[in-house]
């Protein structure tokens, strides 16, 4: 897995790409709490992420509840076939903001 | 015998013989010569240099100015010159066996004196006309012994005097020939001697090869074990058990079609086929469906195998086996009855076609405490003692009588009877068995004896089951990729669309994970274990591990309401898959998870 980071006018987007899985989940988690404690908005592109599996997905929903808990927002964006199907096989899919586009989210998180 | 004696002389009347003291001296030298001859032939192994000086001595002695001996080949249709003296050169000529003059006498088996060729219709003058050489009379003798023609040896143009050869001379040839043919005759039969000790070596090293196939006996207590005996050297049966990595054992019984080095060598190839693919190709029936393929890619048109192939789960007593052409089985129960279970398929190396890919019926068997005897029939047309043949019956009356015995002795009281040293054996005997006869204690069911074919349990039905897939690999996560790309190829080469495809990926990592993480508790150094199995109208994965047997009942799916990070995986797996089940664990211990995904409806996937 590989990850880009860039910081925009109103949001950090950390972009996830390849597997998270197993293996790879825990460098996920760090980069994602990493990007949640900057105190900005965050969106998590996941268009580039073939497959992403249960640990993945506890990542982000940390993420998410620490994002929560300090006032901030973290938003996904761009969320691919194979990431959507397990967001929605976890029932996530309603628990998290997901927007089509980056554009979107930006606009979401203003 | 006679026949050999008589002397041929065509165009002339021969000169008396020599004086008194002159004959002396000839028979001297002639007896000398044949000692000297004899002498040569034995203690030479090279025969060809024997041939080449012996008629350097005959042709010097009875001084012609050529000589050559000339050898049947061994089919008795081609003369060959194999040695020779004198102003030509012509060893290797061959000529049709009745061809010349060298010819006619071989066919006669009488010595001629020709005194001018050119006056004999049998005189093959081309020899001359390709050595410019000219050949006027001609001493031949055949060689022969007993009544198998050797060969002849000639002599042309006799040197000084009128040039023509005597009676005498000729008498004196055939002495020298008859000589010669005996040498030749005696160092072919050494030869013959040698090779058949070479063969007789070689076969020793062959069986020895050949048992080292057999597997080697396991403990007392082991409840499986075999036995051969081979009525040759080599044998054409064999019988093999090893066990599984999951505690069972796979055992097989076999008998090729004739008894040479030909089924010898069948029997390696049959019994190294079912070692190899026995490892992973779990099914019986199947595992007999691949080797018959085998086999009959590349057998040698009319051998064939007969054979009985399985695997018994000791924790279960429950044997599944197929059985191609073989004797049937006798199943010996725990309450003393026997039951024989036919071959419903045909032996192996027959046809590729007559069984359906779906491979060898198979049947099922719980042993209960009861002892499954496979055998040859080398075994039952055994003859015993008395001179009557072991049958079906007797062998029965053995097991009987030694039921109370560990299994290696059970089968040693049969063999002992059949093979007991003082004569040859008619065939080989082999025999295998498979003994339950474990505490009834520790016997998971009851003592109902159900011999029944096509089990109901959808993961033992397997003549609708197609191997697909078996990999094992370390409980480490970045192994999960391999894995996930596997499957998602095996998922997309049953026609699963791509969000199924993704979906089985999904419930199959996520099964992987759990092990890796809560079965070996992160360790790196277990082992995981997937099987892919295509039903007719499902996929059937079986993951298995090797880790301490976890409590089923602490596995629930996750409450979804609660969306606390974690505990996601079991969920994905009963979500994704239409039957999830920890099965009881295996013999060998550890943990057997079965995940069944119901095959879209499609012209291929209809049952």
């Amino acid at each position: 897995m590989k990850h880009e980071i860039r910081d925009e006018k109103d949001a950090t987007i950390v972009a996830l790409e390849g597997d998270v899985d197993l293996q790879s989940s825990p460098d996920a988690r760090k980069v994602l709490l990493e990007c949640v404690g900057r105190k900005r908005p965050v969106l998590v592109d996941l268009s580039a992420v073939g497959y992403i599996d249960s640990s993945g997905v506890a990542s982000l929903v940390e993420s998410l509840q620490t994002a929560k808990r300090s006032g901030n927002t973290l938003v996904l964006v761009a969320v691919s076939e194979g990431a959507m199907r397990v967001l929605q096989l976890a029932r996530l899919d309603k628990v998290f903001t997901i927007c089509d586009t980056v554009e979107d989210g930006l606009k979401q998180v203003q | 015998m006679g026949k050999r004696q008589s002397v041929s002389v065509s165009d002339a009347s021969m000169p008396a013989g020599g004086e008194a003291g002159q004959a002396g001296q000839q028979v001297y030298d002639h007896l000398e010569l044949l000692a000297a001859m004899g002498k040569d032939f034995a203690s030479s192994g090279d025969i060809e240099a024997s041939l080449k000086c012996a008629v350097e001595h005959i042709t010097e002695y009875l001084d012609a100015e050529g000589g050559a001996l000339f050898l049947l080949d061994d089919k008795g249709e081609t003369l060959r010159c194999h040695a020779c003296v004198g102003p030509t050169e012509i060893i290797g000529l061959t000529l049709k066996c009745d061809q010349g003059i060298v010819g006619r006498c071989v066919q006669n088996e009488i010595g001629e004196i020709v005194r001018n060729v050119t006056k004999d219709a049998g005189f093959h003058a081309g020899i001359d006309e390709q050595t410019g050489y000219t050949t006027r009379s001609i001493l031949c003798a055949p060689m022969s012994v007993k009544d198998e023609r050797i060969g002849a040896i000639e002599l042309i143009n006799k040197r000084g005097g009128d040039g023509l050869f005597e009676e005498s001379d000729l008498h004196l040839l055939q002495a020298m020939s008859a000589s010669a043919a005996l040498a030749i005759h005696n160092a072919r039969q050494a030869e013959a001697l040698v090779e058949q000790e070479r063969i007789a070596r070689e076969l020793e090293l062959a069986a020895e090869i050949q048992r080292s196939l057999l597997p080697e006996a396991g403990a007392d207590d082991f409840p499986v074990a075999g036995v051969n005996h081979a009525a040759r050297t080599v044998s054409g049966d064999f019988y093999d058990f090893f066990p599984l990595d999951d505690g069972r054992i796979c055992f097989t019984l076999g008998d090729v079609s004739g008894k040479g080095m030909n089924a010898a060598l069948m029997m390696a190839k049959t019994a190294s086929l079912y070692r190899c693919l026995g490892k992973t190709v779990r099914q019986p029936g199947r595992l007999m469906a691949r080797i018959n393929a085998e086999i009959c890619e590349t057998t040698t048109r009319g051998m064939f195998v007969t054979m009985v192939g399985g695997i018994y789960d000791p924790s279960t007593g429950i044997v599944r086996f197929a059985n191609a052409g073989h004797e049937p089985p006798l199943f010996h129960d725990a309450e003393g009855d026997f039951h024989a279970l036919p071959a419903e398929a045909p032996p192996l190396g027959i046809s590729p076609t007559l069984v359906d890919g779906l491979g060898f019926p198979e049947t099922e068997l719980k042993l209960d405490g009861g002892v499954l005897y496979i055998f040859t029939d080398g075994v039952t047309e055994g003859y015993l003692e008395d001179g009557r043949e072991l049958k079906v019956g007797g062998l029965k009356k053995l097991i009987q009588e030694n039921a109370a015995l560990y299994v290696k002795g059970k089968l040693n009281a049969v063999i002992d009877c059949i093979d007991r040293g003082d004569a040859e054996l008619r065939d080989d005997l082999t025999l295998l068995a498979i003994d339950d006869a474990v505490p009834l204690d520790l016997r998971t069911s009851g003592k109902t004896v159900a011999v029944e074919k096509t089990p109901q349990d959808p993961i033992a039905a397997a003549e609708e089951e197609e191997f697909l897939l078996s990999l094992t690999v370390p409980s480490q996560a970045d192994w999960l990729k391999l894995i996930r790309n596997a499957v998602s190829e095996t998922a997309r080469f049953c026609g699963c669309d791509k969000d199924v495809c993704r979906d089985i990926v999904i419930a199959v990592d996520e099964a992987c994970q759990n092990v890796i993480r809560h079965a070996y508790g992160g360790s790196p150094n277990g082992e995981i274990g997937l099987e892919i199995i295509r039903r007719s109208d499902a996929l059937v994965f079986l993951l298995r591990d090797f880790a301490e047997s976890i409590d089923v009942s602490l596995v629930k799916p996750r409450d979804l309401d609660d969306i606390k990070p974690g505990g996601l995986g079991t969920h994905f797996m009963r979500e994704v898959m239409d039957d999830v089940q920890f099965m009881p664990p295996p013999a060998a211990g550890g943990n057997l998870l079965r995940m069944i995904k119901k095959l879209p409806k499609g012209p291929d996937n209809e049952t």
